[in-house]
């Protein structure tokens, strides 16, 4: 029986959102507070979460994989409440629902037009891991392992691996390990598949960490020890409740991944840094199955920095001990615009040298524009009001306590504070017909956003855009409006430090289309930068993609930055991907040119498994 | 009169208000017109004067127009040793009309760079081309700020409003020690506030005068939709409400330091002003095209409370604000006349001695009620700009 689209009706809108999943594993996190997939917090394995339930549909009808028993099981376990519209919706503007209906279907009408389910047997592999994780943690089963072939990367090829492991244990990992090292048998340790360099993916073994998600507090030490399974988000969950912060990473990305992967960054890293500034330990697996940690005298030295390209895995981390970060009750966020990128990285570095603020980054239009709509289309038209009307092309988000507040106030900077922030970004939609945006033009034309300089502006703001959940979510779907009305009428969807703290803000970046970016370290050189980007952008307009400045973070007391420069790709267009490639082949070797060149810039694919290095080694050798 | 007949005229800042003016007026009459100008990143020169030409209801480029795309900055005007040559040839006088009207301190080094910088290139390509006159479009308001009697003669003042006036004043002196140089017959033009046309109300630029309308304008439709469409609580609070004759009444008090009035004129009595300067112009006339009848705020306010159905604008002079506590609006409409304020409360008076010699006594209109409603109809119809050349486009594209 073929599987096709003629024989299972009208797919082609399913079939459309799930081939355009984002595979951002956002529907793996309770973000909304709205409740996260109970079949995929059940069983784990991410086929029965809707991300992996979008790739299974997809394959289905493509006629990649058969109707099998765990297909079967995955589609039934979908009660079909919704939730995952609502988070992918907030995200990628996409509603999965359609696609776990058609799931559904497509299964029924199989059996009940007599087609006969694939059963997977057991082969001596599998049933040896099975000793080691249990009968329920391990599986060949196509329906599963298809769903672990994709990851973020537009530079890896889609691989289907044989088994799928969803260890509990640190003691079962060795015991995989050395399972896979005695049969020859390639493993890829797993996270939440967000890896941009296609490492998430392999054949062989996939070791799924999901299980592994320990969270233990030690506050005299002001530490917090997580196993592998533990994503950014639920562990800055359980940090707020007992009053800290930890620096986090995306979301849904898995905290000891990411730091084996990258080193965690963000806003937050002007103050709590990069890399080994982190954490203060790390238990490893290493690649022969035994234990150790980094504070062992004789373990791998891990925090030293290689500027190689290409390396092996030291090990797989299975837990690592987190730095807590202490939080102020007077904290507020406000947005800096500047007219040039030059004003606002001069700005930036002012504050990192004189530790004003916590968490400081430079956006570019296009991120704020995409974060602050609801749609895709309001994003685009709001990009051309700050662009044209506003004439902010840069924002400059700053996270800081009152003083730091008072300071930028008294250095002079007209801001959006928190109270802006909230009535621009409730009332969004009015301000694309606001009629009186020509009015504010005219007034830059004095100085440069004199307007928020009138000490009723946020009043006036107020009462000309109206800003409310309701005016917010009035271009939604109509089906969804009733529930984003309820989550923006709650106070920390509109909070400045909420939304950096957890990397909300950084989320929907990827709506238009999937992005990947370039990330640099370098000095804050305006000269170095400039040259930097404009020279990113000719590598995209050389292969027609779409990019856009992503943004620029001080570190380590503003003597260097993180810089990224985003791409945007069609990951559905064969020919949008061949072009990607070769940007992204461009832009390496250009980040290469200019490491040799000025021996301060690195590029970021070279810390690949060195996440645990210090950041010293990293950004000075 | 046969084209044959009247001077070769290069004009400069073609695409501004009051060049564009000039050009159409000049064609009318019969004049050449050599245009000095320059592309932007959207249009060409040659989509730019076409699509104002359009506006002006003239469909196509006669062959009384040449286009020339040049570079103020760059020596030579930015053209090769051959093209200027020839335009040098066939300039018979110039008209330097091209200027920064900002006055935004913060734009210093713009203003004086398209004000200032750029003249020495002009003059130059004046003395190559041996013009038979050079007149210079500046403004009333260079003589300064401390002064009683604007005279039309050179001034000597260094206290002015903003980096407007000065790169004007600046320019003057630089244009008139040239020419004087180079014996190079010249004159000064200076206008005041210039609005748009006194029997139609068209208009392509919309500053100045226009700017607190717009604004009130603005504010207005911020509470009307406030009070209509939604609960009204914010007009409230600020006692602004929605009067039984369907008035908004917006208490605004607009601060200024002394009673005082605008002068303005009308474009058409600009260019008609203009026309006869250049005709008759005799070397070193200075003119201001100033209105006798001066314009006081309280009048614009009364004009526009009836065309625009606002109530409670009140205008006090002398006294500080700085301790009164002031609703939104005040603040926004406050901040948006800042650059405008000192207009507001002028004293100066302008002699016109030369200007009324070499007009016939060709004097601006008052400014009524019905100059007032025609401006502000036409500046409404186009979205204060916005959508100016809509039409035009839309024809365009058809054709």
């Amino acid at each position: 029986m073929q599987n096709n689209i003629a024989e299972t009706g009208n797919l082609e809108t399913p079939y459309k959102t799930a081939k355009n999943c984002r595979h951002y594993a956002m529907c793996k996190i309770d973000f909304l507070d709205s409740g996260v997939c109970a079949s995929g917090l059940e069983k784990h394995f991410v086929s029965f979460y809707p991300q992996g339930r979008m790739i299974l549909y997809e394959a289905l009808v493509e006629n990649k994989i058969s109707v099998t028993e765990k297909c079967v099981e995955i589609a039934d376990s979908c009660n079909l409440c919704g939730k995952c519209d609502y988070q992918c919706y907030f995200v990628n503007e996409m509603r999965p629902t359609k696609v776990m209906e058609a799931l559904k279907h497509h299964v029924e009408t199989f059996i009940k037009n007599g087609g006969k389910i694939k059963l997977t047997k057991d082969d001596r592999i599998l049933s040896e891991i099975k000793k080691i994780v249990g009968d329920n943690w391990a599986t060949n089963d196509e329906a599963i392992t298809v769903t672990y072939s994709h990851d973020l990367s537009p530079i890896s090829e889609p691989k289907i691996p044989d088994y799928i492991v969803m260890p509990n244990t640190k003691e079962e990992i060795a015991s995989l390990v050395k399972l896979c090292k005695k049969n020859n048998i390639p493993y890829t340790m797993r996270g939440n598949g967000q890896n941009l360099l296609g490492f998430a993916i392999h054949e062989g073994v996939i070791i799924d960490l999901n299980r592994m998600k320990t969270i233990e507090f030690d506050e005299k030490n002001w530490l917090v020890t997580v196993g592998p399974g533990v994503a950014a988000f639920d562990l800055q969950k359980q940090a707020q409740k007992r009053g800290y912060r930890i620096n986090a990473s995306e979301p849904a990305a898995l905290v000891c991944a990411n730091i084996m992967c990258s080193g965690i960054m963000s806003t937050f890293s002007t103050t709590y840094g990069i890399n080994a500034d982190n954490f203060i330990d790390a238990e490893f697996v290493d690649n022969d199955g035994s234990f150790f940690s980094l504070n062992d005298v004789s373990s791998p030295n891990l925090y030293s920095y290689k500027n190689l390209q290409h390396k092996s895995s030291p090990g797989i981390c299975v837990s690592a001990s987190i730095k807590l970060h202490p939080v102020t009750d007077d904290e507020s966020g406000i947005l800096v615009p500047f007219q040039t990128l030059d004003k606002a990285l001069d700005f930036i570095k002012d504050c990192a040298v004189r530790h004003i603020g916590l968490a400081l980054g430079v956006v570019g239009t296009e991120y704020i524009s995409t974060f602050l709509a609801s749609t895709k289309k309001l994003a685009s038209e709001i990009k051309n009001i700050f662009i044209n009307k506003l004439d902010i092309p840069y924002l400059v988000v700053v996270i800081g306590d009152k003083f730091a507040i008072h300071t930028i106030s008294e250095m002079g900077f007209p801001f959006f504070d928190q109270r802006h922030f909230r009535a621009l970004y409730l009332g969004l939609p009015s301000l694309k017909s606001a009629q009186w945006l020509n009015l504010i033009k005219e007034l830059s034309d004095d100085e440069p956003y004199s307007y928020l300089r009138i000490k009723s502006f946020a009043e006036l703001l107020e009462t000309a855009l109206f800003p409310s959940p309701a005016i917010y979510s009035q271009d939604i779907d109509p089906e969804l409006r009733p529930f984003f009305e309820k989550l923006f009428a709650r106070q920390e969807i509109t909070d400045l430090v909420w939304l950096n703290m957890y990397r909300i803000m950084s989320t929907r970046i990827g709506r238009k289309k999937p992005f990947l970016p370039v990330l640099i370290y370098l000095p804050i050189d305006n000269v170095l930068i400039n040259e930097l980007k404009d020279k990113f952008s000719l590598i995209a307009e050389k292969y027609q993609i779409d990019n856009d400045f992503g943004f620029i973070t001080p570190i380590d007391n503003g003597k260097r930055c993180i810089f990224e420069y985003d791409y945007f790709f069609d990951h559905n267009d064969p020919d949008e991907i061949r072009r990607i490639r070769l940007a992204a082949t461009d832009a390496n070797i250009l980040v290469d040119e200019y490491s040799v060149k000025t021996g301060t810039v690195k590029g970021h694919p070279y810390v690949l498994y060195q996440g645990f290095c210090r950041k010293e080694n990293l950004l000075y050798s | 009169m046969s084209v044959k007949n009247k001077p070769t005229i290069a004009l400069t800042g073609v695409t501004g208000f009051l060049g564009s003016h000039l050009m159409t007026s000049m064609l009318s009459r019969g004049y050449k017109i050599i245009v000095l100008g320059r592309p932007t990143k959207e249009e060409t020169l040659q989509e730019r004067i076409s699509k104002l030409l359009r506006w002006f209801g003239i469909e196509e480029l006669s062959g009384q127009l040449e286009l020339v795309n040049i570079d103020f900055l760059k020596p030579m005007l930015g053209l090769q040793e051959a093209n200027y040559k020839k335009l040098s040839a066939i300039t018979d006088q110039i008209i330097h009309c091209a200027s920064d009207t900002s006055f935004a301190e913060r734009k210093r080094d713009t203003v004086f760079k398209s004000n200032v910088n750029s003249l020495e290139s002009i003059l130059e390509f004046a003395a190559n081309a041996n013009v038979k006159f050079f007149h210079y479009i500046s403004t009333a308001y260079v003589a300064g700020a401390n002064v009683t009697i604007c005279k039309e003669c050179i001034t000597s003042s260094t206290d002015f409003l903003n980096v407007y006036e000065e790169s004007k004043a600046q320019a003057e002196n630089i244009i008139i020690t040239f020419c004087e140089k180079n014996s190079i017959p010249f004159t000064i033009i200076r206008p005041s506030i210039v609005y748009g046309d006194s029997h139609t109300g068209r208009s392509l630029r919309f500053n100045a005068l226009y700017f607190p309308i717009q604004s009130l304008k603005y504010i207005k439709e911020i509470y009307m939709n406030d009070i209509k469409n939604h609960d009204g609580k914010k007009s409230n609070q600020n006692g602004i409400f929605i009067d039984k004759e369907g008035y908004l009444c917006l208490p605004l008090r607009i601060y200024l330091p002394k009673e005082g009035a605008l002068n303005l004129i009308p474009v058409d009595y600009f260019v008609n002003a203009t026309m006869k300067i250049i005709t008759k112009a005799s070397s070193g006339g200075i003119y201001n095209l100033t209105n006798n009848a001066h314009t006081k705020l309280e009048i614009i306010s009364k004009y526009n409370e009836k065309h625009m159905k606002i109530r409670g604008v009140e205008i006090i002079y002398g006294k500080s604000f700085d301790n009164v506590l002031r609703n939104p609006a005040e603040e926004l409409f406050d901040r948006f006349i800042e650059p405008y304020r000192l207009y507001l409360s002028d004293n100066r008076i302008f002699d016109r001695v030369n200007t009324d010699l070499i007009t016939d006594n060709l004097y601006p209109p008052e400014f009524t009620y019905e100059i007032f409603k025609n401006c502000m109809e036409y500046a409404n119809s186009v979205n204060w700009g916005e959508s100016i050349f809509a039409e035009e486009n839309k024809k365009n594209q058809q054709c």
